[in-house]
């Protein structure tokens, strides 16, 4: 293959980032990767498989793929802790890198990638008592000053919709009530289903969904599209290790989860209960149970229920840095508060749940997408 | 573990040209997408509409770079990726042409799903098809209004799930609907399909503009009397029935796999979904890989760019570097049984001479083929029998101090991940747990595990991709049936079956696969 030259920075460590990184570099591209925390990988790097007799397509360990792609492909260089502060444009960019800010993404202590592809595997703050073996202090990460491009992807992905801005759930006061992010890692740190509060296996499972999307009060009008399959998959994944446990799902549409949809979801419906009402509140009871108060859907009257556990189904919200990322990189935002398609004679393209929401396999596709996009604009303007 | 051996590796000349099947959005513009890339692309199937926007110009086609052949069709298919020899087929015609990479465009036709509803069309109940050629031009609204105005109902996502795209185009049609004179829609559906951009927004326009959506848990009671129809609902809220005798009926469309779409499939010999819908459904192979090498699948415009991506990582300037030797048979002892060409399932075994020989620029290595043929003639470069035996032994005698001591036979790509992601992240493991990286569980037969129980392993371990996850489709079956086959035979000798066990994780489970070591350690 005849040597391309150019060189493509790509914004975000994600699974955007990490495919988009990956396809360049298979084309022989060489692409600066910067991720803003200590870690490559993004959110879906920590989630767990939801496999039960078979495998439920859920995307996790093609994450865990990527990654290892990526660490091993001499290509690609990898920034952690480092931001984009500025930009450039003359022949191609001109993109100027900072330290991210330590608060921002170390808070305290010790930190610990989710994959052993992640390297280094922990991260010491400052004050950090006892560090594990192979760690590494934080003040050595990070790059700054100025780094030459001919194209720029973003991939700076999306933020969890804030469960506490629904304050009638209690997140922040019940320890049985947790949010989906938190039963990925829980699971994946466990090896199984735990609730937090005393370790027992729960019994009774509530899962909410559309919690902060789809909801006109917060001018969110958008469907998250990714916690209704994590949502089942992961309610079949804790009726397959205890077949006793009862689920039920409160919902206002189920959406599909990819391909052989229909087949999977007739077998959930046979294992959990759907109920079409979304709960209004959420009370502690004695030992450490939850009273969730609801609509039910077939009398129309105020009713409620016991659960062990309950699982908020939270959206996918525009990523944390939009406004920053707009104005750096001067990419429109469109009326969701998502970063919007970009021109592709501009040489800047978005991937991944930055432009929107959208499951990990629709990630891989999409920032397979703009690879080729990105090809096809350094093939033209060289 | 055992190390890596250095392998052979010849360079090849390939073909360049790409196979595009199927003329439909999808596969014009992977044509596109691929001749943009510099190789051409031959289009077969039946044109649909042309004004398509896929994007290949007249001067790509002018170039010869895309070049679309009406009503050709595809009859067989022999070779691997980089060198294709496909027969294509006009009326009586046949002729055999060369190459490098074949893409499969699949064609899905759209049924209405009226008798799922107990309906039958006629000018009154039409499927939305009809009513969007209605809406096209005057005279077809003039027709829906009817003079006073009429009531339009959807029916949707009974029939079958649907999907956003079902769900957007009833939402579109609802909407112009109300802006008719005196005409309403209201929308019986199902789940309403909003999980796609724009479309919750589409859905509340729809409400705040009068479209009255319904969502019974059960499919509604419908009466018709031919073009008199009555739907009946009953409301959880109101408590009561809430009848509709709408002047016309849209039934939803469902999405079919085309007539020669699993013909095709089989032709190339990929594997389908259960539904038929092409490619299987694995997530090694999203978005657009098949089971076989070379052989890609286009269902829209992102799937063709990523097409794309994947003919230019396979073909680049037309030299294909391949490892000679990942599984090679020894001509000597093949008896062609054809035991390996139908175990194969990256396609990649033909025979020759006498003797089955496996292309290197198909195989993926899995070495399914090598543990199943009965003559023992085939071996893999880098995973001999004999690398396999000593790398056993050496692990059984390194744990000799350990009780319990187990092999674990790890399918690199999950089971070898998260047993060396457990030791990294210090999750406790019985002392003498020793992990053997094989290619894919496929390879692991009956004689190693054997060997590992006679080498004085107290316990052996298969340890498989979660099935429908396995690379090679189906190496984790054949190892599941192989350890069955050992646990029957001990337990035939007396001895305790429990000794061996198979198993299934992710590459990402490291705690979990510590869990499942730590129980199989405890039982022994
Ligand atoms: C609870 C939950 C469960 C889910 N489960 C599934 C599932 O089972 N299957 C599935 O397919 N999908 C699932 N999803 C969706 C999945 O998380 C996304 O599809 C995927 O993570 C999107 O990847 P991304 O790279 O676009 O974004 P992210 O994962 O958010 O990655 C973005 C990366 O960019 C970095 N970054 C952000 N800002 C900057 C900046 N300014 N500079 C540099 N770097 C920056 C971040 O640190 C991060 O590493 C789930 C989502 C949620 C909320
Ligand atoms: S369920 Fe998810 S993590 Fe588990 S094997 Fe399947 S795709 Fe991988
Ligand atoms: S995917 Fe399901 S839970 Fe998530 S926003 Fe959409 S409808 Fe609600
Ligand atoms: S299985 Fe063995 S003996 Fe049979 S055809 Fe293949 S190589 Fe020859
Ligand atoms: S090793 Fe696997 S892919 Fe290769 S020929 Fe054998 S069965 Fe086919």
């Amino acid at each position: 293959m005849n040597s391309k030259t150019g060189k493509v920075m790509v914004i975000g460590g994600g699974i955007a980032g990490l495919t988009a990184a990956w396809e360049l570099s298979r084309q022989n591209i060489n692409v600066e990767l910067v991720e803003k925390s200590c870690f490559l990988g993004g959110h879906s790097i920590g989630f767990t498989c939801k496999a039960t007799d078979t495998c439920k397509q859920c995307g996790a360990c093609s994450v865990e793929e990527m990654l290892a792609n990526v660490v091993n492909e001499p290509l690609i260089n990898v920034h952690l802790r480092t931001e984009v502060c500025g930009l450039e444009k003359k022949d191609g960019f001109s993109v100027s890198l900072a330290k991210s800010a330590v608060e921002e993404v170390a808070p305290q202590g010790v930190l610990k990638g989710f994959s052993h592809h992640n390297s280094p595997l922990y991260v010491v703050a400052d004050g950090a008592a006892d560090a594990p073996e192979g760690a590494v202090s934080i003040d050595t990460l990070g790059s700054e000053g100025a780094v030459d491009v001919d194209a720029v992807v973003v991939a700076t992905g999306y933020t969890p919709f804030d469960p506490n801005l629904k304050g009638t759930y209690g997140y922040d006061k019940w320890d049985n009530v947790i949010t989906g992010l938190d039963l990925e890692n829980i699971i994946r740190e466990n090896g199984s289903l735990v609730r937090p509060s005393d370790g027992e296996k729960p019994k009774r499972i509530a899962f909410i969904q559309c919690v902060g999307s789809r909801d006109e009060r917060l001018g969110n009008l958008w469907c998250s599209e990714v916690c209704c399959p994590y949502a089942m998959r992961m309610a079949g994944v804790a009726k397959n290790a205890d077949p006793e446990a009862e689920i039920s799902m409160f919902y206002i549409d189920i959406q599909n989860s990819g391909k052989e949809f229909p087949v999977f979801y007739e077998k959930i419906k046979e294992e959990i209960r759907f109920v079409r009402t979304i709960p209004v509140d959420i009370y502690p009871l004695e030992g450490d149970s939850l009273e969730l108060r609801h609509m039910a859907e077939d009398e129309g009257a105020p009713s409620s229920e016991q659960f062990d556990l309950v699982v908020l189904s939270v959206g996918i919200m525009p990523g944390m840095d939009t406004a920053k990322i707009s104005e750096i990189l001067n990419i429109p935002v469109n009326q969701d508060g998502f970063l919007d398609a970009v021109p592709g004679d501009s040489g800047v393209f978005v991937a991944g749940t930055a432009g929107g929401p959208g499951s990990i396999a629709a990630t891989i596709a999409g920032a397979g997408n703009v690879a080729l996009a990105t090809m096809n604009y350094l093939g033209g303007s060289k | 573990m055992i190390a890596e051996k250095s392998s052979k590796t010849i360079d090849v000349q390939i073909n360049k040209d790409v196979l595009v099947v199927g003329a439909g959005k999808a596969g014009l513009t992977a044509a596109a997408q691929i001749a943009a890339q510099g190789y051409k692309a031959v289009v077969i199937g039946n044109k649909t509409a042309c004004a398509c926007g896929a994007g290949c110009s007249k001067e790509m086609q002018d170039a010869g770079l895309v070049e679309i052949q009406d009503g050709t069709s595809l009859v067989d298919i022999a070779g691997v990726a980089g060198d294709f020899r496909v027969t294509l087929g006009k009326g009586e015609e046949t002729c055999e042409v060369t190459f490098g990479a074949v893409v499969v465009a699949p064609q899905y036709t759209g049924v209405p799903l009226n008798s799922a509803y107990g309906l039958a069309l006629n000018d009154k109940v039409i499927s939305q098809t009809q009513l969007e050629a209605l809406l096209a031009d005057d005279a077809g609204k003039e027709k829906l209004v009817n003079g006073s105005g009429s009531t339009v109902a959807f029916l949707s996502g009974f029939g079958q799930e649907g999907d956003p795209t079902a769900t957007g185009r009833v939402l579109a049609s609802a909407l112009e609907i109300q802006k008719l004179e005196n005409c309403r829609s209201y929308i019986y559906a199902g789940n309403v399909k909003v999980g796609a951009k724009g479309m919750e927004r589409l859905f509340t326009q729809g409400r705040n503009e009068g479209v009255v959506c319904f969502k019974p848990k059960t499919m509604p009671t419908i009466e018709q009397d031919k073009e008199n129809v009555k739907i009946v609902i009953t409301d959880p809220v109101v408590r009561a029935d809430v009848e509709l005798e709408p002047d016309y009926v849209v039934v939803e469309e469902g999405v079919v796999v085309g007539p020669d779409n699993l013909g095709i499939a089989q032709t190339l010999g990929i594997d389908a979904d259960v539904d038929g819908f092409l490619p299987s459904n694995n997530v090694h192979r999203f978005p657009v890989k098949s089971n076989r090498e070379g052989i890609y699948v286009a269902q829209n415009d992102v799937d063709a760019a990523n097409v794309a991506l994947q003919v230019k990582a396979l073909i680049g300037d037309g030299v294909r570097t391949l490892t000679e030797d990942i599984a090679v048979v020894d001509d000597t002892k093949c008896v062609i049984c054809l035991t390996c060409y139908r175990c194969c399932p990256h396609g990649a075994i033909f025979w020759q001479d006498g003797a089955a020989v496996i292309s290197p620029a198909a195989c993926q290595g899995c070495g399914i083929c090598a543990s199943e043929c009965p003559m023992d003639a085939i071996q893999l470069g880098e995973f001999t029998d004999a690398d396999l035996k000593s790398g056993v032994k050496e692990a059984v005698a390194s744990a000799a101090d350990a009780t319990p001591s187990i092999v674990a036979f790890c399918c690199k790509n999950s089971a070898l991940e998260a047993g060396e992601a457990a030791a990294q992240f210090g999750h406790e493991m019985p002392a003498g747990f020793r992990m053997v990286k094989v290619p894919c569980a496929g390879k692991v037969d009956v004689d190693f595990i054997m060997n590992a129980l006679v080498e004085g392993a107290d316990g052996v371990m298969v340890a498989a991709c979660h099935e429908g996850n396995c690379k090679a489709e189906r190496g984790n079956i054949y190892a599941g049936w192989r350890v069955e086959e050992i646990r029957q035979r001990l337990e035939n000798m007396g001895l305790n079956k429990d000794r061996v066990v198979f198993t299934t994780i992710a590459s990402n489970m490291a705690r979990e696969f510590a869990c499942k070591v730590n129980e199989f350690a405890e039982k022994l």
